[in-house]
């Protein structure tokens, strides 16, 4: 049985770690995990393929697979959208909402493929997507509510300040905790099922809980991906909506 | 917070990652959002004006279908009023012909009743002569043997009787 490291490292097809200080590089704008952003890069390239490849030559009454495929999966989250928030409102958010979904879809199932690793495996990308929403849910509830946003932070008394301060703190952490475990762990095992292979016979070690522990993953990859956006719709929800 | 930020792994490539999300939105926004939204109008576009054009040839149709009603009842009502004048026309039409055939029989019955006449007259007629020319051939008989005084006079009575009587 090899050690999860050593798994790493026999899986490290492209050379990432032998780069730098074990696959962080020195840049500029600080150290960066190098394999990473590689893998977002792909990532990116492989959502820019998909989605153009998609609205190409887009008809009405006769959609192409891509097309199709594109267009129920923004319908859905259209519907999650105008589900939590007045119309207007949420226009505007589509587009926002679309990446973010089809990103983080892409990012999951990208790391099932061997030797890739999905960019939110690394907690940098799940926490500064996380912070990002954070952001933007403070930027609109600014935006919609004015003065008035920062009342909530006080609302029944001044005594709760520390409470809702907590609660907004903790959205993000958890977002990003949430999805980076859950992707991470999945790669974790599927190292971990790949270390088995040596230990035992191939089919009674890790070729069956593999493929088993693989199809599990895709479809934890979508769910992961949905609650992360279900989550920051509800989260823009909340301070957007209209207070009477 | 250094040891968390040590622990957990942060570094720089949080940054990167956020520059490298917002570079993918502002693709999307550009290149793929607004056609995806333009076919969304147009499919809704169609399907409403589908469901529009629909609703109008379904009031056509309801149109057509109480103007063909219309049509229908009408043609009905001729009908019955053809069938009624026809029967009115024909009926008065076998009533002429049963005047006609009566005259007819009439007329057929009276030149029959006269021919019926004309012939017994000339019968009686034919029948009167033979008589007279019989009358005569006995007449010569008796007259030929004997003649009464009695007989005589009864004959020639008679004679002159039939003679009075007869047309000639």
């Amino acid at each position: 049985m090899k050690g999860i490291e050593q798994v790493h490292e026999e899986l490290d097809f492209w050379g990432f770690l032998e780069v730098g200080h074990h696959g962080m590089v020195h840049t500029p704008i600080g150290d960066v995990n190098l394999k990473t952003i590689v893998m977002t890069w792909v990532v990116m390239i492989l959502v820019g393929i998909f989605t153009v490849a998609a609205t190409r030559n887009m008809s009405v009454d006769r959609p192409g697979k891509l097309q199709l495929m594109v267009e129920e999966i923004f319908r859905f989250l259209r519907g999650l959208v105008y589900e939590n928030m007045d119309y207007r409102k949420g226009a505007g958010l589509m587009c926002l909402i679309f990446t973010l979904f089809i990103f983080l879809l892409f990012s999951n199932l990208w790391g099932l493929v061997p030797t890739m690793m999905s960019p939110t495996a690394d907690v940098n990308t799940t926490l500064g997507m996380a912070l990002m929403v954070f952001l933007l849910v403070q930027v609109l509830g600014l935006r919609y509510n004015g003065f008035n946003f920062f009342k909530h932070f006080v609302q029944p008394n001044f005594l709760f300040l520390p409470i809702t301060l907590i609660e907004e703190l903790s959205k993000p952490i958890t977002l990003s905790l949430r999805l980076y475990g859950n992707i991470y762990a999945g790669e974790v095992l599927i190292a971990v099922l790949l270390g088995l292979f040596s230990l035992t016979l191939d089919l009674l070690g890790g070729f069956i809980a593999s493929v088993v522990w693989l199809a599990f993953s895709i479809f934890v990859s979508c769910i992961q991906a949905f609650i992360f956006t279900m989550l920051t719709i509800a989260y823009i929800s909340q301070v957007v909506k209209e207070h009477h | 917070m250094e040891q968390i930020i040590k622990s957990l792994g942060l570094n720089s490539t949080l940054v990167a990652q956020i520059f490298h999300f917002i570079i993918l939105l502002i693709f999307l926004r550009l290149v793929v959002y607004k056609p995806i939204v333009n076919i969304m109008e147009k499919r809704q576009q169609f399907i409403h004006d589908n469901v529009k054009a629909a609703e109008e040839e379904r009031k056509q149709a309801e149109a057509l279908r109480q103007s063909y009603l219309a049509d229908m009842q009408k043609a009905k009502e001729e009908a019955q009023a053809i069938i009624q004048q026809a029967t009115k026309a024909g009926e008065a039409q076998a009533q002429q012909i049963i005047e006609a055939a009566r005259a007819e029989s009439n007329r057929i019955k009276e030149a029959a009743l006269q021919e019926i006449e004309r012939e017994k007259e000339k019968a009686v007629a034919e029948l009167r002569d033979q008589v007279v020319t019989l009358s005569i051939l006995v007449a010569d008989k008796i007259i030929g043997r004997q003649i009464t005084q009695d007989l005589q006079h009864g004959l020639v009575q008679e004679f002159i009787k039939e003679a009075g009587d007869l047309p000639c």
